[in-house]
C-alpha cells in the first residue's frame, strides 16, 4: 500500500490547506454549493419561464426560495420525517430487501473455495475480499432502493395522499433518505459481522509438532505440521521459572506466527497470531542524498514507476488551471555502495510514546532494484543510522538488514547503541543523545550492495507507536463502506424527485461511475492543456480507433474536420472535468479498505473527511432534492 | 430566528413583486362579486372555504408544447357548511380542479384560494381531509399501520392518533380487518381505509374525488350517510362524481362541468325544479277518483301528463333485500318479488 500525499494531510489540513487555500476541500464545497444553488436557480428559472412565461416563472422560483426559509425548514417536523423515513423503511423491508443479506451469506460460505489459501498473505486476500463484495452490493442496493422509490409513489400516484397533508418537500427528501439509509445500515451490519467471523475462522488452523530437538537446559527446536499449504519451525526457551509451562514461537510465514507452549511433556500449538493487525503507523518526512551525498527531495528514477494519478487532490486549483501536474508520490531509489540515503525525520519520539523496554519498533516495506544479478539467492543488503538532527555528528553505528521484499519487516530500534558522539566512540542512549530535544529523530538508509538500488516512499517506513484491535479496524472500514452508501442514497433521492426510476438510476450510477474515472478524467484534461496527442477526447479516438491510427501520432483527417472534433471533445472533456470534480471521490473511500487489508490502521483522520465530505454532499443533495420537488407538479 | 427571517424578507425589493404571487389579496372583492354565482348575496365573505378566480389550466408536453385545455376560466366559490358538487363527463376538468385545489397541479392562469390561503401552501393540508379518485395507499400496510402513519403526517401525538384510529375504524366499519395488509383488501375496503385517512385529522373541509365508485350499494348509502353527517357536524365537503343520482341525493350546490368549461353553478334543489309541472302524491285513491281530478285538471287549463303508481329506486329495493336478509338469514324470497315491491312502495312513500 503506497500512500499519496493527501493521505497524510490532518483533518484541519485537508480542510484548509494552509500554504494553498485553492487546493482546500472547504473552498471546493463552498464553490460546489454557490453552483450548485446558481445553477439551480437559473435551470428552475428557465424551465418554469418557457412553462409559466417570464414573470410567473420569477415568481415560481422564487417562491420556492422564500418558503425553503420561511415555512418549509422551519416548519419541518421531526415526526414527519421519522414517519416518512419509517414508510420508506418498512417499504423496503416488505420488499425483501433483506434477502441480499441471505445471498451474501451463503456467499460467503462458497468463497472459501475460491479464495487462494497458498496465497502469501492470506489474511490481506480475506479482507480486501469481504470488504469489495460489501461495499459494491451495498452501493448497488443502495442504488436500487433510493431511485426507484419516489418514482414508483408517483406513478402510483401514493404520493397524493403524502402531499395533501402538511408534509413539505423537505421531510419528504429528508424522510425518504433516512429511511433508505436505515435499511442500508440493517443490512451492512450483519454483513459486516458475517464478515468478521469469515475471516477470523477462515484464517483459523492447526499445525502439530512433528519434529523435536532438545537442545539442552529446556530448550528445544522443532518442526510443525504441513498444513493450509505450509509449514513453521519454532524454537522454546527454558520456562522462566520452575512450574511455568515453556513458551516458544514459530517463525512468520504468510504473516502469521503460532504460539507453542510445552505443558507435562506435551507441545501445545496454539493458534495462528499476528495476521489480523491494525498498526498505527507513525510516520516522519523523507528527503533522499544522492551518490554523492548531496539533498535531493526525489530519489532516483529506475523507470516504470511514474505513474499518471493524484490529480484529484489537487481541489479547485486545478479545475481552474493553477495546478495540472499529477502529484502522485512514486519510488524514489537510492543507489547501493554510494552516499546515496534516504533520510527519514521522525517527529514526537518521546519515552512514554514509545515505552517498548528493547526499543522503538519500526517497519520498512522497502522495495529492491538490481542491476546485476549478484547473490540472487539472499536479499539486497542495507544499514539503518540513526542520528541527531540537530547535530548530525551524533550518530549510533549502522544496523543491518537483509531486505524482505513484498512483505513488511520488523526492525527494532535499539534503546542503547555504540556509537559517535562527535568526539569519540561510546554507547549512546536513543532519547538522550539520539533524538533533539524537541522529540526528533532522523532514521537514515542505506543501501550496502554496490550496482543495486533500494526503493522507498514516505509510508515505507515508519515507528510503530501502538496497534489497535483488528475488530475496531475492520468496523472503520465498514464506517467507510457505510458513508459511501449514505452518499449514493442521497443521489438517488435527489435524482428520484425529477427522474423516473430508471433514468434516476442511470444517473446516480453515472455519477458514481464518473467518480470512479475521474483520474483518467484529468488526466485526459491534463494532456490536453499540453496539447500532447495522446489519442485525445472520446469522439478523437473513435475516429483513430476506426482507422487504426496510433494514439500519439498526428491525427490524420482533414484540418477543418481535425479543428471541429478537437473543439468538440475539448468541450467534452472541459465539462467531464468539471463534473468529475464535483462529485465525490469515492475511489478514495473505497480505498480505506486497503487500509484494513494491509492491516494497517485506518486514520480517524481520514475517517473525518470522508464524513465530513459525506454530510456536505448529502446537504447539496436534499437542497437539490427539495427545489425540485417543490417546483414539480405532482400530479401533471 | 423567523421573525428574523420575516425582516430580511420583507425588506427585500423582490419581495413587492413576489407578494403579488404568494400573499392572497383579501380586499379584491371584485372578482368574488363578479363570479357568476347563485348563492344568497347576504352571506359574509368569510364564510368562503374555496375559491377558484378565473382558474385556467392548459397541459402542455415535455417540450412545453400546448396539448389540452383542461379547465378555461372557472369561477366557483363553496362556502363553509355546505356540500358541493361537481359534475360532468370524464375529461370535463373535474379532477383537474380538484387538483388544482389541493396544489397538485399549478394552474396556467388564475388562482384558488383554500381557507384564504394560496393553494400551494402546505399549511392549509392541517384543515383538509382528500380521498382520491382510487385509494392510492401503500398495499404493504395493515389499516392500522396506514392511518397511523397519516396520523404522524399531522403531527398527531400518539395517544390522539390511537383515539382517532379506533374512532375511524368503527366508523368506516373495518374493525375485523385493522391487522391486515392492504393488498388483501377488496376494493370496497380500501376505499373505507381511504375515507378514514381522510379523516384522520378531523379536517374542516373534505375533497372526495369520485367518492362512491367501487362501492356496492350498501357502502354506497353509507358513504352518502356519512357526508351528509360530516355537513351536519359543520364541515365544509367538495366532491367531484358522475354518478348523478349520488349528487342530486348529497349536494347542496353543483357546478356542472364540460369540456373544461362552467355550465351550470346553483342550489341542486332549484336546477332540478320542472317549473311548469305539478306533483301531487296521495294514497288510497280509487280509479274513479283519479279520474274526476283529471277531470278538473282539464277544467282548469291544465294537461294531464300522468296519472300513475310511483316506482322506486332500484337502490331503495336493492337496500331493503339485503336488510331482510340480514334479519332473517336463510329464508327464501324467491317468488315474492311482486309483494315485496308493494312493500317497499308502502314502505317509502316518501322519497319517490
Amino acid at each position: 500500500m503506497t500512500l499519496q500525499p493527501e493521505d497524510f494531510w490532518s483533518f484541519s489540513e485537508w480542510l484548509m490547506r494552509p500554504q494553498s487555500f485553492l487546493e482546500s476541500a472547504l473552498l471546493q464545497g463552498i464553490v460546489l454549493v454557490v453552483l450548485a444553488i446558481l445553477l439551480g436557480l437559473l435551470l428552475g428559472y428557465l424551465v418554469s419561464a418557457v412553462r409559466y412565461g417570464p414573470s410567473e416563472g420569477f415568481y415560481a422560483v422564487a417562491r420556492a426560495v422564500r418558503d425553503l426559509v420561511r415555512s418549509d425548514l422551519p416548519g419541518t417536523s421531526a415526526r414527519r420525517i421519522f414517519a416518512l423515513a419509517r414508510l420508506a423503511y418498512k417499504e423496503a423491508i416488505r420488499r425483501r430487501v433483506l434477502v441480499v443479506v441471505g445471498l451474501f451469506v451463503v456467499g460467503l460460505l462458497f468463497a472459501g473455495w475460491y479464495l487462494d489459501p497458498r496465497s502469501s498473505n492470506p489474511a490481506e486476500l480475506y479482507i480486501s475480499f469481504v470488504l469489495t463484495a460489501t461495499n459494491f452490493l451495498i452501493l448497488f442496493l443502495a442504488l436500487f432502493i433510493s431511485t426507484f422509490s419516489l418514482p414508483a409513489d408517483i406513478k402510483s400516484r401514493t404520493i397524493y395522499t403524502i402531499v395533501t397533508k402538511p408534509v413539505r418537500a423537505t421531510e419528504i427528501v429528508l424522510g425518504r433518505m433516512i429511511g433508505f439509509v436505515a435499511v442500508g445500515t440493517v443490512m451492512l451490519v450483519p454483513m459486516a459481522i458475517a464478515s468478521y467471523f469469515f475471516v477470523t475462522r477462515g484464517l483459523r488452523h492447526d499445525h502439530e509438532v512433528v519434529d523435536i530437538k532438545d537442545l539442552g537446559d529446556g530448550r528445544f527446536t522443532g518442526k510443525l505440521s504441513y498444513d493450509q499449504f505450509h509449514e513453521h519451525t519454532f524454537t522454546m526457551d527454558a520456562p522462566a521459572a520452575p512450574g511455568e509451562p515453556a513458551l516458544g514461537t514459530t517463525d512468520s510465514v504468510r504473516g502469521h506466527r503460532h504460539v507453542v507452549r510445552k505443558m507435562n511433556d506435551q507441545f501445545v500449538v496454539g493458534e495462528p497470531v499476528g495476521a489480523l493487525r491494525a498498526r498505527i503507523p507513525s510516520y516522519g518526512t523523507l528527503a533522499f542524498t544522492d551518490r554523492s551525498g548531496n539533498i535531493d527531495t526525489k530519489g532516483i528514477d529506475v523507470g516504470n514507476e511514474k505513474e499518471r494519478g493524484g490529480y484529484g487532490n489537487a481541489g479547485v486549483s486545478r479545475l481552474v488551471g493553477v495546478t495540472g501536474e499529477s502529484n502522485r508520490l512514486d519510488y524514489g531509489y537510492m543507489e547501493g555502495g554510494t552516499l546515496g540515503s534516504a533520510i527519514y525525520t521522525f517527529y514526537n519520539v518521546t519515552p512514554s510514546r514509545f515505552p517498548q523496554e528493547d526499543g522503538i519498533p519500526m517497519e520498512m516495506a522497502l522495495r529492491a532494484f538490481r542491476t546485476i544479478k549478484g547473490d540472487i539467492v539472499s536479499g539486497l543488503n542495507g544499514s539503518i543510522t540513526m542520528r541527531n538532527p540537530d547535530d548530525p555528528k551524533i550518530e549510533s553505528n549502522p544496523i543491518p538488514f537483509v531486505v524482505q521484499e513484498y512483505d513488511v519487516a520488523e526492525e527494532t530500534l535499539p534503546r542503547t547503541i555504540e556509537g559517535n558522539d562527535g568526539n569519540a566512540v561510546r554507547v549512546l542512549d536513543l532519547f538522550e543523545d539520539l533524538v533533539s530535544d524537541d522529540g526528533r529523530l532522523e532514521v537514515v538508509i542505506r543501501c550496502v550492495d554496490r550496482q543495486q538500488y533500494l526503493g522507498t516512499t514516505v509510508s515505507s517506513v515508519y515507528l510503530r507507536p501502538a496497534e489497535s484491535s483488528f475488530a475496531w479496524n475492520l468496523a472503520k472500514s465498514y464506517i467507510s463502506i457505510w458513508l459511501q452508501m449514505v452518499m449514493v442514497i442521497a443521489f438517488g433521492v435527489m435524482f428520484s424527485t425529477f427522474l423516473s426510476g430508471p433514468v434516476a438510476l442511470v444517473a446516480t450510477f453515472a455519477c458514481v461511475l464518473l467518480g470512479f474515472m475521474a483520474e483518467q478524467v484529468y488526466d485526459m484534461r491534463y494532456h490536453l492543456d499540453r496539447g500532447e496527442d495522446m489519442g485525445g477526447g472520446p469522439i478523437e479516438s473513435m475516429v483513430r480507433m476506426v482507422r487504426q491510427d496510433a494514439m500519439t501520432t498526428e491525427l490524420d483527417v482533414d484540418a477543418v474536420a481535425g479543428k471541429i472534433i478537437k473543439t468538440i471533445d475539448a468541450a467534452i472533456v472541459y465539462s467531464l472535468d468539471a463534473i468529475a470534480t464535483s462529485l465525490p471521490n469515492l475511489p478514495k473511500m473505497v480505498g480505506t479498505a486497503e487500509y484494513a487489508a494491509s492491516g494497517y490502521d485506518i486514520f480517524n483522520s481520514l475517517l473525518a473527511r470522508h464524513a465530513v465530505a459525506t454530510f456536505g454532499y448529502v446537504i447539496i443533495a436534499f437542497l437539490i432534492g427539495y427545489f425540485f420537488l417543490k417546483t414539480r407538479e405532482i400530479a401533471a | 430566528m423567523s421573525a428574523l427571517i420575516d425582516y430580511c424578507y420583507r425588506s427585500c425589493p423582490v419581495y413587492s413583486l413576489c407578494l403579488r404571487w404568494v400573499v392572497p389579496v383579501a380586499s379584491d372583492t371584485t372578482a368574488l362579486a363578479d363570479a357568476p354565482d347563485a348563492a344568497p348575496a347576504s352571506s359574509p365573505q368569510s364564510d368562503v372555504v374555496i375559491e377558484t378566480r378565473n382558474l385556467s389550466k392548459i397541459y402542455r408536453d415535455f417540450w412545453g408544447r400546448r396539448k389540452v385545455a383542461a379547465l378555461k376560466s372557472l369561477d366557483i366559490e363553496v362556502r363553509k357548511g355546505e356540500i358541493f358538487g361537481l359534475l360532468g363527463p370524464n375529461g370535463s376538468g373535474k379532477s383537474t380542479t380538484i387538483k388544482l385545489i389541493l396544489g397538485l397541479l399549478f394552474p396556467t392562469s388564475g388562482r384558488v384560494l383554500v381557507f384564504d390561503q394560496d393553494a400551494t401552501e402546505t399549511s392549509k393540508n392541517e384543515r383538509i381531509g382528500y380521498l382520491p379518485e382510487e385509494s392510492y395507499l401503500y398495499k404493504f400496510l395493515t389499516t392500522d399501520e396506514t392511518l397511523d402513519f397519516y396520523g404522524r403526517l399531522f403531527d398527531l401525538s400518539g395517544a390522539e392518533r390511537k383515539r382517532r384510529i379506533d374512532e375511524l375504524v368503527n366508523l368506516v366499519g373495518l374493525q375485523g380487518a385493522r391487522h391486515r395488509q392492504l393488498r388483501e383488501y377488496s376494493k370496497g375496503m380500501t376505499r373505507r381505509v381511504g375515507l378514514a385517512q381522510a379523516l384522520i385529522n378531523d379536517p374542516d373541509l373534505i375533497l372526495l374525488d369520485e367518492p362512491t365508485t367501487g362501492l356496492d350499494p350498501i357502502g354506497t348509502r353509507d358513504m352518502k350517510d356519512l357526508i351528509l353527517s360530516l355537513r351536519d357536524q359543520g364541515k365544509t365537503i367538495l366532491l367531484c362524481s358522475h354518478q348523478l343520482s349520488d349528487v342530486q341525493d348529497v349536494c347542496d350546490r353543483v357546478a356542472i362541468l364540460h369540456q373544461g368549461e362552467l355550465k351550470e353553478l346553483g342550489k341542486v334543489s332549484e336546477l332540478l325544479k320542472v317549473q311548469d309541472v305539478t306533483e301531487v302524491h296521495a294514497r288510497g285513491l280509487s280509479d274513479a277518483a283519479k279520474t274526476e281530478i283529471a277531470e278538473v285538471i282539464r277544467r282548469h287549463g291544465g294537461t294531464v301528463e300522468s296519472i300513475d303508481n310511483p316506482t322506486t329506486t332500484m337502490e331503495d329495493l336493492f337496500l331493503n333485500i339485503v336488510r331482510e336478509s340480514e334479519r332473517r338469514p336463510g329464508a327464501r324470497r324467491v317468488s315474492a318479488t311482486e309483494a315485496t315491491i308493494e312493500k317497499v312502495a308502502s314502505g317509502s312513500e316518501g322519497k319517490s
